[in-house]
């Protein structure tokens, strides 16, 4: 164990006074965003799983009304992940170019949703869509707090583009560093990226939230306590895939990927077995002790949306397994 | 030490699980009545699927049922005299549903003031999705417990359901009129893999307590009961419905459970007890009404336009929908949204009338029909 947290393992520990800095600078401003972007995709998640609703019971009218009421809330999460991507795509990064492309087109991204928010928002209130600019709910001061919310943004974006396009020479910051994914696994690689960041951002959010909205008496704790580690996995193994994992030299990854995917399996695997016990133990645990964790499951009376989350976990870890198992049986080849 | 541990985990595990209540309902049957004065013309409206949300423009909300609270109250009046007025708002669940803090307490300030204006009580009871928001449900069990004119009791107690409480409508002490609120519940699973939910159902102990308040207020006394998903009853009814009085609009599913093995015993036991109606909510795009047997079932009019409700066109030849129209004798388009309200008499009677409320812009649609 003390192996795989050796210092020489990590690229950081070639790093200088100033590059040191800039990785701090990056690990928080990571740690912000992702908080963020998981509060504001729940946000989001939360107005979209009552328009679905409308939708499957067929009021598309209603849908359409909410909508479009609560759009801000998408660009609100949109500019926020945006903002997380971007400064992802500086924490790994290919080269130079690559990072130029990336901030160039992320903060273009970032700008886009935070002034079509602005003009959206200003838009619908001449229009008397909104009746104040501060009608209330899901807030008391919305929509005024996403028009609020989005200033910070743009400010970030714009200042990100001006440093790029005013900083000729290279970019100080350029560690730690990733070789391309093959054009054949990108898609995929990026599909399931992407999945595991939202489902992450999802169980941080409402992991978070649990401790405030879920009712752990009346005999539903032993649920609710099994159902937050489960929710909490997700982002645990995703944070340590991104800090830990790829923190470390190229050469080490190959050696770590093993005995953490199996070391992941195990807790995920116990995770799922604490759910499923609490379960069998408390069926009448869901129904009754808050369920704003679960608006999927909820609202479309399906269990799988809750299954899938606890999850998750699980999966990811088996992937890595695989991919540990694929690459030291490459490297038996080889040698 | 080892295997020590393992029984002392396996104890911790199920007291955690437990339900670890010590408060017994057949103990505290008292705890569970509030009383009211009754007077002959007693009005309960009946609101129920609000469903606020994080969605909902609160103000327009509002809007709406600050002309609807003004319609019913205008109606009271033109029948029963000018001092007539609502005495009693059954909010029949899904007040809210994916709904914030903020929608929680809007909702109940705006009813507060209602409640003032209009010279009534509240009572609340919950929904499958009032469980359902960014809030423990016990903050807002103590919101609707400590709001002024709200009518609300939630013991940490072996009853099934978060509230169920009776209101006894007494004149000089005498037991008049019984109005049993129940919570039918969310959904459950029958396993821990089950991939869907079944919607909940009014449980035995549910029935039990019920049929002891109803004994400790009087054999006699005639009882409303108010609860949020219907029983399986509601569907035996549809399906005999030619050979029983039945009236208004079913246009989609009761939605309720559906399998025998769950069907509640609270109608059949309520024949036996005087129970004269039981009124609920949860399908939007229903509010029929059925004679079953001596006791009126039946949903109340959807109030408001959240989430889902019916556009009722009157040249669409679904023979359901001109069932449901001939019923009730209206001729032009209209959504199914309103209120519902019953108005009790001293004889052991009651009046029921359904309010369909649309806002227009060159004016209002108002219709009334009675049951």
């Amino acid at each position: 164990m003390k192996k795989l947290f050796s210092k020489d393992n990590f690229l950081g520990s070639s790093f200088d006074k100033k590059q040191k800095w800039q990785s701090a600078v990056v690990y928080i401003l990571l740690s912000i965003f992702f908080v963020l972007s998981s509060f504001t995709f729940f946000n989001f998640l939360f107005s979209f799983v009552d328009v679905a609703g409308s939708i499957v019971s067929g009021s598309m009218d209603v849908a359409i009304r909410d909508f479009l009421r609560n759009l801000p809330l998408l660009f609100v999460f949109l500019m926020t992940l945006w903002s997380l991507l971007l400064v992802h795509a500086v924490y790994i990064n290919r080269d130079e170019e690559h990072l130029r492309k990336s901030i160039i087109k992320d903060s273009i991204c970032i700008l886009s949703f935070a002034l079509v928010n602005l003009i959206y928002v200003i838009v619908r209130l001449a229009m008397g869509e909104y009746v104040s600019i501060a009608e209330g709910s899901p807030s008391k001061l919305f929509p005024l707090d996403t028009l609020l919310y989005s200033l910070p943004f743009v400010l970030f974006a714009s200042l990100c583009l001006i440093y790029v396009f005013k900083k000729k020479e290279a970019l100080p910051y350029l560690v730690p560093t990733r070789g391309s994914i093959t054009t054949k696994a990108r898609f995929v690689y990026c599909l399931f990226m992407a999945l595991w960041l939202l489902f992450a951002l999802y169980g941080f959010s409402s992991g978070i939230l649990s401790f405030f909205i879920y009712d752990f008496a009346h005999g539903h704790a032993f649920y609710g306590i099994a159902t937050l580690f489960c929710y909490l996995l997700s982002p645990a193994f995703l944070i340590f895939w991104e800090l830990y994992f790829h923190g470390l030299k190229e050469e080490k990854r190959k050696e770590a990927l093993l005995p953490w995917s199996i070391i992941g399996l195990s807790i995920s695997l116990l995770g799922l077995i604490l759910y499923f016990v609490s379960l069998a133990l408390d069926l009448d645990a869901p129904s009754n002790a808050g369920f704003g964790m679960f608006p999927i499951m909820f609202s479309a009376s399906v269990n799988l949306a809750a299954m899938l989350q606890v999850s998750v976990p699980f999966i990811v870890s088996l992937v890595a397994l695989i991919k540990a198992l694929i690459w030291r049986r490459d490297c038996k080849q080889r040698d | 030490m080892k295997f020590k541990a393992i029984p002392l985990l396996l104890m911790a595990i199920m007291s955690l699980s437990s339900c670890g209540s010590s408060y017994s309902y057949k103990d505290h049957l008292e705890d569970y009545v509030f009383k009211l004065d009754f007077h002959s013309e007693y009005n309960i409206l009946q609101l129920t699927d609000i469903h606020w949300s994080a969605n909902t423009s609160t103000s327009s909300s509002m809007a709406y049922l600050n002309k609807l609270f003004s319609e019913v109250d205008s109606h009271i009046k033109a029948n029963q005299g000018s001092d007539a007025h609502i005495d009693l708002v059954e909010l029949t669940g899904d007040m809210f549903m994916l709904a914030t803090p903020y929608n929680v307490e809007a909702f109940i300030e705006y009813m507060e003031i209602k409640a003032s204006q209009y010279g009534f009580m509240y009572a609340s009871i919950w929904g499958n999705h009032d469980r359902h928001g960014i809030y423990n449900p016990n903050w807002l069990g103590a919101k609707f417990a400590s709001a002024k004119h709200s009518i609300y009791f939630e013991p940490d107690d072996d009853l099934y359901g978060r509230s169920n409480f009776v209101i006894n409508l007494t004149n000089e002490d005498e037991v008049k009129w019984q109005i049993a609120n129940l919570d039918s519940g969310a959904s459950f699973s029958e396993t821990a893999v089950s991939p869907f939910r079944d919607y909940d159902y009014i449980r035995e102990d549910q029935v039990d307590w019920w049929v002891k308040e109803h004994d400790l207020a009087g054999k006699q006394v005639p009882t409303i009961a108010y609860y949020h998903i219907p029983q399986d009853e509601n569907l035996k009814a549809w399906e005999s419905r030619a050979s029983r009085k039945h009236k208004f609009f079913k246009l989609e599913r009761f939605a309720d459970n559906g399998n025998e093995r769950y069907a509640s015993s609270f109608i059949e036991t309520g024949k036996e007890n005087n129970l004269k109606a039981a009124f609920m909510g949860h399908a939007h795009n229903v509010d029929w009404t059925v004679d079953y047997d001596g006791v009126v079932i039946g949903l109340g009019v959807k109030t408001g336009t959240e989430l889902y409700f019916a556009h009722i066109d009157v040249n669409n030849d679904d023979p359901i929908l001109q069932e449901g129209l001939s019923s009730v004798g209206i001729s032009e388009n209209f959504d199914l949204i309103g209120a519902s309200l019953v108005s009790l008499h001293d004889d052991d009677s009651f009046d029921l009338e359904h309010l369909y409320f649309n806002e227009r812009e060159g004016g209002d649609f108002v219709a009334w029909r009675s049951w």
